[in-house]
C-alpha cells in the first residue's frame, strides 16, 4: 500500500463516517449513579445464617469423609 | 426488561453449580489422576456436570413461576432441591455400578443436614443476587 492509497483510504473513511458535532453530555449522569448506589442496600447476614454456616463448616471439619458425597450433589 | 423471564431464570439458576463444577471437577481429577485413586469418578461425573446445573436452572424457573402464589422464601425453595437431587444421584450411582458406593445409611445423618444448609445459603445469597442482577425480583 503506497502513500497515495493511504490518503485515499483516509478520505474514504472521513467521508463514510459522519462527523460528530455535538459530543457534549446534556446532563450530568453522576447524580443518577449516586442515587442508584444509595438504593443498593448493604448485604446483611442474620446471625442464624452465620450459625448455620458455622455448624456446616464444623461438621465438615470433624467428618471430612462426607465431603465427596456432598460435592457430588453440586 | 420483562421479556424471556423463564430463560433469564434458567440462566441465573445454572450459574452457581456450573462455576462450582469447575472447582469440583478439578479436585476430583487431581484426586483421581495425580494421587492415582482407583475410583472411576469420570463414570459418574455426568451427574454434577449436567444433571445438577439443569435442575438448578429448572428449580429457579419454578421459583420465579410460583413465587407470586406461594411467597416461599428463595432459601427455603432452594433447600427443597436436595430432596429431588439426592435420590437421583444415589440412583445413578447404583445404576452405573459405581464401585465406591458409600453406605448411605451411615453418612446420611451427616450429609443431609449439611446439604440442606449449603443449598439454603447458596440459594438465599447467590441465586437471589443473580436473580436481582437479571431483573427477576
Amino acid at each position: 500500500m503506497n502513500p497515495h492509497d493511504d490518503n485515499e483510504l483516509r478520505e474514504l473513511l472521513k467521508r463514510s463516517i459522519a462527523p460528530m458535532n455535538d459530543t457534549e453530555l446534556h446532563r450530568d449522569l453522576w447524580p443518577r449513579m449516586l442515587r442508584r448506589l444509595e438504593q443498593q442496600q448493604p448485604l446483611r447476614v442474620p446471625w442464624f445464617d452465620w450459625a448455620l454456616a458455622a455448624v456446616a463448616a464444623a461438621t465438615l471439619i470433624f467428618f471430612p469423609g462426607v465431603i465427596p458425597a456432598l460435592l457430588y450433589h453440586f | 426488561m420483562n421479556r424471556h423471564t423463564y430463560l433469564r431464570a434458567y440462566m441465573a439458576g445454572i450459574v452457581v453449580p456450573t462455576i462450582f463444577f469447575l472447582v469440583i471437577a478439578t479436585v476430583f481429577y487431581i484426586w483421581r489422576y495425580v494421587y492415582n485413586v482407583p475410583v472411576p469418578i469420570e463414570r459418574v461425573l455426568v451427574f454434577p456436570m449436567a444433571v445438577v446445573p439443569n435442575f438448578w436452572g429448572l428449580w429457579n424457573i419454578l421459583f420465579v413461576a410460583s413465587h407470586t402464589r406461594t411467597h416461599l422464601p428463595i432459601g427455603l425453595h432452594g433447600a427443597l432441591l436436595p430432596f429431588v437431587l439426592a435420590p437421583l444421584g444415589i440412583l445413578l450411582l447404583r445404576a452405573l455400578n459405581f464401585p465406591a458406593i458409600p453406605d448411605f445409611s451411615h453418612i446420611f445423618p451427616i450429609v443431609a443436614p449439611i446439604g440442606l444448609i449449603a443449598y439454603y445459603l447458596l440459594w438465599k445469597y447467590l441465586v437471589r443476587s443473580l436473580n436481582e442482577v437479571l431483573g427477576l425480583s
